[in-house]
């Protein structure tokens, strides 16, 4: 079932390209759940409900990835959503500090693609110290600029 | 017989008066009570530290690292009853707690008195604290007394007439400050249970967000953990009961290790205030988030107690 969240994920990136240019608010909710199903995948992992596979993990290292350079451009003026969607409008009050939080994102996948390698984290150790940080941002992100739902 | 009648009445209002006045005087812990308290100890409180989530409030806003140790306080609840401002619980002697004896802390703790006698405000979560075992309490005090003395006062609250009344919060306990526990369990219900109970009750206080407030703002415990439009009014927290909208579908492990990591079995992260709490239950011993886990799936299930979601998701 876990394994259903790969094609799920590439899927939502893909789908993200179509509708980019007149709906920042389904491109931003297609890389998050994009993102959702890189974190599933790589947290079954991590528990060890799926076996490790370096290649499977570097699928979803470089989905962060993606997510991670493009996320920031998806949430213009206007983009607010009238209280219908869970982004905070702590966003654009603060707009700089919801980039700089995108940008350590960012910074964080960047390096976990540079550990990944051409093959993938060789063993589960090494894609515990590459993908951690990467992890890490959901949390401190969710903290300011998500209405609090969970 | 008028003039008899008015001063039947008028000696009936003093004495009612009276009788009100008493009722809502800050109640102290007895002597004989505080006598019995055992010697704490830092190390076991330490773990109790990390339960009741002190520094979640009492650290200056977004501390991260050992600087959530420094309890300089300053962080600002903005709840419909106007700004309650955390105070500096560090041990500082003039700006902090540092000046206060065990009776100081147990009487806090337990009954929501400060040491000048006067009634705190139940933001701070002593209607869920009082559930606490005395000794726990004593572990809590020598642990605290090994933290940084932290100079500085924040500001004071900022509340709206008639909340800004302490003595009308005589009558908020007299409604809300109830030490037995919530979930009534059979004799025999799993150990696990009945510490989940103690530690999601007592020191986590878990039920002071995720249960909703009636409109003086006390816990309505007929929807116990079903969730609650967050007290700062942005967003909602979640239902953590088994009823419909809740985690009927979490399993034990899923509740541990949300609590452990941060991650939903869905692999949604935690956010908002409850990032600030996860942090702390991270560092809780395996066997108390199984404990946690065991309660909340054992305690009665109730649909959301908060008003229908919005339809999207992110």
């Amino acid at each position: 079932m876990k394994l259903l969240l790969i094609p799920a994920a590439v899927l939502a990136l893909s789908a993200s390209a179509v509708t980019a240019a007149d709906d920042p608010i389904a491109v931003r909710q297609a890389l998050m759940q994009a993102n959702a199903g890189a974190a599933g995948l790589s947290g079954a992992m991590l528990k060890g409900e799926l076996d490790y596979n370096p290649a499977v993990a570097k699928a979803a290292i470089a989905t962060f990835n993606a997510v991670a350079s493009s996320y920031g451009h998806y949430f213009p003026e206007g983009s607010e959503g009238n209280g219908e969607t869970t982004a905070s409008p702590k966003i654009w009050e603060d707009m700089a500090g919801f980039q700089e939080a995108v940008g350590k994102f960012e910074t964080d996948a960047a390096g976990a693609v540079e550990a990944s390698g051409k093959d993938g984290p060789a063993d589960l150790d090494t894609f515990k110290a590459a993908v951690g940080p990467v992890l890490g941002n959901c949390k401190s992100c969710h903290e300011s600029f998500r209405v609090q739902d969970n | 017989m008028l003039r008899t009648l008015a001063a039947a009445l008028g000696i009936i209002m003093i004495l009612g008066g009276a009788t009100l006045w008493l009722l809502t005087a800050p109640r102290s812990l007895d002597a004989a009570v505080l006598a019995e308290a055992p010697d704490g100890d830092a190390a076991r409180g330490e773990r109790v530290f990390w339960t009741a989530g002190c520094t979640s409030c009492h650290a200056r806003p977004r501390a991260e690292g050992e600087a959530v140790l420094e309890l300089a306080g300053g962080l600002e609840l903005k709840t419909a009853f106007g700004t309650f401002v955390a105070p500096n619980i560090s041990q500082h002697e003039r700006d902090g707690i540092g000046g206060w004896s065990f009776a100081d802390f147990a009487n806090s703790m337990l009954r929501g008195v400060s040491p000048g006698g006067s009634h705190l405000y139940p933001a701070f979560p002593y209607a869920s604290y009082a559930r606490m075992d005395l000794s726990d309490v004593a572990d809590l005090y020598a642990f605290m007394r090994t933290l940084p003395a932290v100079e500085g006062r924040p500001g004071g609250h900022s509340l709206d007439f008639p909340y800004n009344i302490r003595r009308g919060i005589g009558v908020w306990k007299l409604l809300n400050l109830h030490p037995e526990p919530v979930v009534a369990l059979a004799d025999d219900a799993p150990e696990a249970v009945r510490r989940g109970r103690y530690l999601v009750e007592g020191p986590g206080h878990c039920g002071e967000c995720h249960t909703p407030r009636n409109r003086l703002g006390g816990s309505i415990l007929a929807q116990w953990l079903a969730g609650a439009v967050a007290a700062e009014g942005d967003g909602i927290v979640p239902n953590i009961t088994g009823g419909e909208g809740g985690i009927a579908d979490w399993s034990h492990n899923d509740i541990a290790y949300y609590l452990e990591s941060g991650f939903t079995p869905d692999f949604d992260s935690v956010g908002g205030a409850m990032v600030a709490v996860q942090k702390n239950t991270a560092r809780l011993p395996a066997e108390d988030l199984a404990a946690i886990a065991a309660y909340l799936k054992a305690a009665p299930p109730h649909p959301n107690g908060y008003p229908a979601r919005r339809p999207a998701t992110q």
